[in-house]
């Protein structure tokens, strides 16, 4: 079920193609989470969030490990009763149901597939529980075929959990909670047990499926570029709070938060502000991107040094080149600061000299956003 | 690996939720509430009951049918057994073979233990249910199968022949328990200590050895227990010239007053309740349990 | 290192039961001879040919037969208690916790510690005609059967003591279902029972399987609880083994018994054995 596969007309990704448009997929509600409190042990887990997902969004909690994602993925889901809150699917209050009774499914980290039954059983298992109307033997074949078709996983419908790959797994229980026809899918870390290769490949699948299907997602992990690249939007949570809920770009470019500066992306934090493309010590906090701080090689031995200063900045030395792939990250010493910088193309050598010019930078004033400023 | 993956599972990432909070919602709850301790109260009665029914009867003078209490009290029943001659030796006969057995079957059984553990050798399985099928054979056939062998032995009536009953009355708790405590360890930490160093025996007794000891105490004290408990067969090959206090408590039985019974019951039972005490976190913990699964 | 219990197995269980083999076919030659000598109605083999006298004595005995019912019922409905205890007290343990989930789950332990002895004497004395349930029930001015020396203080000793190693082994079993499985099945919308009869009994199934295993192999060959608190007559096979083979002289009779409850037995270790397979197979070891 690669994004290929489904592309090209190849027999695997036509059979998922036409099994997604045989399964008939409720109308996805949206997600509104008011006032949810859940206080353990004494701390405060989560501080009275709200949060609104639209229907067919695609929705990431990103958060540091323990700033409550998963206690609220956890409460919207039903394992877990908040202190106080509503939540709402659609337009029907849930928060004093169980999970059995929720129009939400979920895939667990681990993807909690029972050992006990096969590949088809597993994903089988809650149609069998449908009570009204109660599911024929041949009804729950066919969709479980089709949900299995839909991530490509027919030929181990009768394989044990133990005995297909982590990657397969993912895709049973993913094909379990879609069986479900759920009006809100949860995922709960869906990628982190997978290798790096395999998580590119299935966040892609994923995100196509959710597309293709037009299923309100709600999707916690840890890992900001797992998240950046498969939300609408993402929920940036900090100490049971969310700190932004803006898009990937967005939050990118304009973090409303010293904290989400910080967890997305890559940024020189410095105490005061910039004057003249100088860093000066003061009040306040200065944020500066490391693509935003630009390097130029010296290659005249510093001989028109005032020219240079006033074009490309102060002087600076290169202290580390840390190789990144396509880029390099530098350490630059400049005489007010010290900046990291990225740099493409070909690279300085440790102990170069050169000048560092800042183009952009954010200013926080007690840990938010003042406002963004642009080199003239 | 699925091992791993259940075991991470089980704690979520953040903020354990206690597992009480994840309790499936019923209606009647106070309904079911009452139905579980009047279930409580019965299984408390069923399996204390008896014993303290017992108790109250080693200090009972006279005794009323059908009152709850003695019309008496008295201490006179804890005299006879303390002034009767041949229930002391069977004490001291008790305290003398169910260490001695531990001792015995420790030595025997725990190098086995490892090897079933830490080695793969043709057979390994086949011994492993081999042991299991031992036990299957009934105890009382057994020791009628075991009397002949005993009289060509010569080991009838001998202190020789009672440690051998007992001994292999623990065969399979000292083999099965620390076989699984041992291959419990994982072999990356004795890989680490061999990195840094360590002799093979070394990191036998300094990583190995310490990590597998509650499986290996829980595994003495179910010995101890059985050892202690051991009395068909003692009754057989030692009766009457060494009397256990389980098997002195047959002919008790029979031959003196119930209270008399009762109070040397309440001896018998002393050391197994110390053991309780000092050893029921590890037996609770699933040591027991672990070592009952052939690998 | 694995040969000494295998040798102290092989030489004082498994010969002495190949011997017993032998001397129940008939074979009253080398070892056996002098426990033929002593004892009454030995069946003789003609030469290499084995004879199944004594099997046949038994087979038209009424008592015996009776008395392999008894056993075989006993047991049936011993374990069967035994497992539906253990498994409720695991569940309860496994779903609320809590307090009374400790209680429950350390009073089923107790018996672990009481010798099988005392325990058999004390469930005598408590079910007797003076006993404590006859007793509340007289205060109530009703008449509560006298239990003792019955099957059905047989039972109930069966139970009393089987009853800890079974918890112990179910509980954890059942402990070592992780969370998530049960989080997913209600996720899929199943109930309390379903989770408990569709995810978390069948997971914690191999453990189940070799509780009730053991079980019902130590209660099929018990002695001590049905000697104690049973009937002169009919009772387990455990006692008239002890019976045929002291008070009426006849060692024969008594091996062919051990035999019979023998086969039972290996038929239920059959089980066992092919749980624990089972169970490898699932976790992809084999």
């Amino acid at each position: 079920m690669t994004t290929n596969q489904t592309l090209s007309s190849s027999a695997p990704g036509a059979v998922a193609a036409e099994a997604a448009a045989s399964t008939p997929t409720r109308r996805s509600g949206g997600l509104d989470v008011r006032g949810l409190h859940k206080v353990l042990g004494g701390r405060t887990i989560i501080d009275s969030l709200d949060m609104t997902v639209q229907p067919g969004e695609l929705v990431s909690l990103l958060g540091p490990s323990g700033c409550g994602k998963t206690t609220t993925l956890r409460m919207i889901a039903g394992f877990l009763a908040p202190d106080a809150g509503s939540i709402k699917v659609g337009d029907r209050e849930v928060v004093h149901l169980g999970p059995e009774q929720r129009p939400s499914a979920m895939v667990f980290q681990n993807y909690a597939l029972w050992p006990h039954m096969t590949v088809a059983k597993n994903v089988g298992f809650p149609l069998k529980l449908r009570k009204a109307p109660k599911l024929s033997k041949s009804v729950i074949a066919e969709r479980v075929e089709a949900a299995l078709a839909l991530v490509n996983l027919v030929h181990h419908k009768d394989s044990r959990p133990a005995r297909i790959s982590g990657g397969e797994q993912q895709r049973t229980a993913l094909a379990r909670a879609l069986v479900q026809e759920p009006e809100l899918l949860l995922l709960d870390e869906p990628l982190s047990n997978l290798d790096a290769k395999l998580r590119v490949k299935v966040r892609e699948d994923i995100r196509e499926i959710q597309q293709r299907l037009g299923i309100t997602t709600l999707i916690v992990t840890h890992d900001q570029e797992e998240a950046m690249s498969m939300s609408d939007r993402i929920a940036v949570m900090n100490q049971g709070r969310i700190e932004q809920f803006s898009t990937p770009s967005e939050l990118y470019s304009a973090p409303a938060t010293e904290f989400v500066a910080t967890f997305i992306g890559s940024l020189n934090r410095l105490e005061g502000r910039v004057e003249d493309g100088r860093v000066v010590g003061g009040e306040g906090v200065v944020g500066i991107r490391p693509e935003d701080v630009v390097f130029v090689e010296d290659t005249d031995g510093g001989v028109n040094g005032a020219r240079h200063s006033a074009v490309d900045g102060l002087a600076a030395t290169v202290e580390r080149v840390v190789p990144r792939g396509h880029f390099a990250e530098l350490y630059l010493r400049r005489e007010d600061a010290e900046l990291r910088a990225f740099v493409t193309g070909a690279l300085p050598s440790v102990g170069a000299r050169g000048y560092a010019r800042i183009e952009k930078w954010l200013d926080f004033a007690d840990g938010k956003l003042v406002r963004q400023e642009v080199a003239q | 690996m699925a091992q791993a993956t259940l075991e991470s599972a089980a704690a979520p990432r953040e903020s354990a939720p206690a597992p009480a909070e994840a309790k499936p919602r019923r209606s009647g709850k106070a309904a079911t509430g009452l139905l579980t301790t009047v279930l409580a109260l019965l299984l408390a009665l069923f399996i204390i009951g008896p014993l303290v029914w017992l108790g109250v009867r080693a200090f009972a003078d006279t005794w009323t049918y059908p009152h709850l209490w003695p019309d008496s009290w008295t201490t006179h029943w804890w005299q006879v057994v303390f002034g009767d001659k041949a229930l002391g030796v069977a004490v001291q006969n008790s305290l003398f073979f169910a260490p001695l057995t531990v001792l015995v079957s420790a030595v025997i059984c725990l190098p086995a233990a490892y090897a079933f553990a830490r080695f793969e050798f043709p057979g390994r399985r086949f011994f492993l249910i081999g042991l299991f099928a031992a036990n299957a054979f009934p105890k009382m056939g057994l020791f009628v199968s075991l009397a002949a062998l005993f009289y060509a032995l010569n080991l009838m009536n001998s202190i020789l022949g009672i440690l051998i009953v007992h001994v292999l009355g623990t065969i399979v708790f000292m083999t099965w328990i620390p076989s699984a405590a041992f291959a419990a360890v994982p072999r990356s930490l004795e890989e680490a200590a061999r990195d840094a160093g360590a002799s093979k025996l070394r990191v036998f007794f300094s990583v190995t050895l310490p990590m597998a000891l509650p499986g290996i105490l829980v595994a003495a004290i179910m010995s101890f227990l059985a050892s202690f408990d051991e009395a068909q067969g003692t009754y057989l090959v030692g009766a009457p010239d060494y009397m256990t206090m389980p098997t002195q408590m047959y002919s008790l039985v029979l031959n003196y007053p119930t209270q008399v019974a009762a109070v040397f019951s309440i001896l018998l039972a002393i050391p197994s309740v110390a053991l309780l005490l000092a050893a029921h976190k590890h037996i609770i913990g699933g040591q027991l349990a672990e070592g009952f699964q052939i690998k | 290192m694995a040969l000494p219990p295998i040798v102290l197995i092989a030489l004082f269980i498994g010969f002495p039961i190949l011997l017993a083999l032998g001397f129940s076919l008939g074979f009253t030659g080398g070892l056996n001879h002098t426990i033929s000598v002593i004892g009454q109605n030995v069946h003789e083999a003609q030469g290499a040919s084995p004879t199944f006298g004594a099997y046949g004595d038994l087979f038209v005995d009424r008592r015996f037969l009776g008395d392999l019912g008894v056993t075989v019922i006993v047991t049936l409905v011993s374990t069967t208690a035994v497992v539906v205890l253990a498994t409720g007290i695991g569940l309860y343990l496994k779903f609320r916790g809590g307090v009374l989930g400790k209680i429950l789950s350390g009073l089923a332990v107790v018996p672990l510690f009481i010798p099988v002895v005392i325990a058999s004497w004390a469930i005598l004395g408590f079910y007797s005609a003076d006993g404590f349930l006859r007793s509340v029930f007289a205060l109530a001015g009703l008449e509560f059967p006298v239990w003792s020396f019955s099957m059905v203080t047989v039972i109930i000793g069966s139970v009393w003591t089987s009853l800890p190693f079974a918890t112990l082994l179910v509980t954890s079993g059942l402990q070592a279902v992780p969370q998530a499985m049960i989080d997913a099945a209600r996720d899929a919308g199943a109930s309390f029972w379903r989770v408990v009869t569709s995810v978390v009994v069948p997971m914690a199934g191999v453990p189940i399987i070799i509780a009730t295993t053991f079980t019902a192999i130590g209660i099929l060959g018990s002695f001590t609880v049905p000697y104690f608190t049973g009937p002169n007559s009919p009772n387990m096979l455990g006692v008239d083994m002890s019976n045929y083979f002291s008070a009426f002289n006849q060692p024969q009779q008594a091996v062919v018994m051990a035999f019979v409850v023998f086969i039972i037995a290996s038929g239920i270790a059959a089980v066992y054995v092919w749980a624990n397979f089972r169970s490898a197979k699932e976790s992809g070891a084999v």
